[in-house]
């Protein structure tokens, strides 16, 4: 036993235990919150998406169900990164054009270059890029989920529907307390997909300089020369990166893990072609 | 004609058409080396062989679990940590650090286990029927392959593999955020965010890049509607893939 512990530790274990404990070894670990916020509360809001979004394409009304329809088919075409980095930059952009129409003068106003005037910049913190990213990840995949409700809206049996309209349900009762509770269990399956997508996405947020799990596996990876700064060792990379690879295959694992366990507990008492 | 060439998003049409081949260099070049790649993987994954079920269940698994940005980083920076000990020696530096090609590899390796993921479901939803009937003719292995299960195969996980090459596609955008930028090597996403720096004009140029890879994307989907004709041409149903959504990588 002792001698298998010290094959994976090496001579000193000590030393490697001080070192992945280190300051910014913590750091990192402490900076996984940004990965799991994005997830979490970008998952919140694509689900929000999705819902407006199934609810246009199922609209009555033709232009709305256009404008569903155009929600989902360019998501589709369009990579998401362009989105995440588009989003936060055109919020930015529209936000620092209204704040300039009110603090800056006419004559800065007419040059060409951007911002107008200093007044006008707004400096961004990792705090607001998060929130922006939140958001980028709720639309791109609220248009998915959107795809997947719109389904499961539609495989909702029609005879609960009518037998609620007879009830004397009204529309409206009808839409949110049968179609909609009922969906949840067929767009699970989907559902999951999403989230899968999402969680891998989120490994991009470094390139909102938001300094994420990515960001600091780079910094701690890269070469130290310098024993002032730390253990001294050569370009180890690759050694972090491997550990966010098998970081986030166990999330998926963990992920498909939680939905097996929602999916059979959503389905209880639902009729099943295999049971 | 003055006025249009002067035109900003003509100019921006015209900067980022160089910067588009970059993005369909990766892509073609990913394709026809991850495409066998996948069929032999799911096969392997249907394989009896458990040796070989265990490796391609778990290279499926673990390139579909994990972020391509992530396999990006690591086998770029696993090349780099080769270097000195192995490529330098070999006088093979010049390729395996060059983004055009390690670009491809991590695509070929990334896009094989989600395209064998969609075929290895087409491989289980063949109908046994035609299986049976071809070993009732007295086919051996290789001619039921490649008489029964090979079309049904390819037919079935057509229109969820044109999908994938979509997202294959999409996932070039990747490749500069992750790899070094050599001279003026660059793609769409890259050339936009620098076309960007210049002036702050996030609308024009993000939109102009979105629309090539919308254009690129519909002209993928169009090609490979043309091969699901072709291949469902004795069924009388096979109206080709709807231009819709429905698919989730």
């Amino acid at each position: 036993m002792l001698e298998f512990l010290t094959s994976i530790l090496g001579d000193d274990p000590g030393g490697k235990l001080a070192y992945i404990t280190n300051g910014k070894h913590l750091a990192w670990y402490a900076s996984l919150r940004y990965t799991l916020i994005a997830a979490v509360a970008g998952a919140g809001l694509a689900v929000l998406f999705g819902l407006l979004g199934a609810g246009l394409k199922l609209s009555r009304i033709t232009p709305l169900r256009w404008v569903g329809n155009l929600y989902t088919t360019m998501v589709r075409g369009i990579p998401d990164v362009l989105f995440l980095l588009f989003f936060p930059l055109a919020f930015e952009h529209l936000v620092e054009a209204v704040t300039a129409r009110l603090k800056c003068t006419p004559e800065q106003l007419a040059s060409s270059g951007w911002p107008p005037c200093p007044d006008a910049q707004w400096f961004l913190s990792s705090t607001e890029y998060l929130i922006m990213a939140c958001v980028s990840f709720g639309i791109v995949y609220g248009a998915f989920a959107a795809n997947v409700i719109y389904g499961a809206m539609i495989a909702v049996p029609k005879g609960q529907l009518e037998a609620a309209h007879a009830f004397g349900f009204s529309e409206r009762q009808v839409f949110w307390h049968v179609r909609v509770r009922q969906m949840w269990v067929y767009a699970l399956p989907g559902l999951s997909n999403v989230w899968l997508l999402l969680l891998k996405s989120t490994s991009l947020l470094s390139l909102l300089q938001i300094t994420d799990i990515v960001a600091w596996a780079e910094r701690l990876g890269t070469p130290n020369y310098l024993p002032m700064a730390g253990l001294v060792h050569p370009d180890w990379r690759w050694k972090y990166y491997l550990v966010l690879f098998v970081f986030y295959i166990l999330m998926t694992l963990l992920s498909e893990k939680f939905f097996a366990w929602l999916q059979a507990r959503a389905s209880r008492g639902m009729l099943r072609a295999d049971a | 004609m003055e006025t249009l060439v002067t035109n900003p998003v003509i100019q921006d049409i015209i900067t980022l058409a160089r910067p588009a081949l970059f993005n369909i260099y990766f892509a073609l070049a990913s394709i026809p080396l991850g495409f066998p790649l996948a069929i032999l993987l799911a096969l392997g994954k249907d394989s009896t062989n458990h040796l070989l079920s265990w490796f391609s269940r778990s290279f499926i698994y673990a390139f579909r679990g994990s972020p391509l940005f992530i396999q990006f980083f690591m086998f770029y920076s696993m090349s780099l940590a080769l270097n000195p000990t192995v490529w330098k020696p070999w006088g093979l530096d010049w390729l395996m650090l060059n983004p055009l090609f390690i670009g491809p590899l991590v695509l070929v390796l990334n896009t094989s286990a989600y395209s064998a993921e969609i075929f290895y479901g087409a491989l289980r939803a063949v109908p046994r029927g035609e299986v049976e009937a071809a070993r009732a003719m007295g086919m051996g292995k290789w001619q039921v392959f490649r008489t029964a299960i090979w079309p049904n195969m390819l037919r079935l996980g057509w229109p969820a593999y044109t999908n994938e090459v979509v997202f294959l596609f999409h996932a070039t955008a990747l490749v500069y955020f992750t790899l070094p930028v050599i001279n003026e090597q660059k793609d769409l996403m890259n050339k936009a965010g620098e076309l960007f720096q210049k002036d702050y004009n996030v609308f024009l140029h993000y939109s102009v890049a979105a629309g090539y890879f919308l254009l690129i994307s519909m002209i993928i989907f169009l090609l490979f509607n043309r091969i699901y004709r072709y291949l469902t041409r004795h069924t009388r149903t096979g109206r080709g893939i709807k231009l819709k959504p429905n698919y989730l990588r």
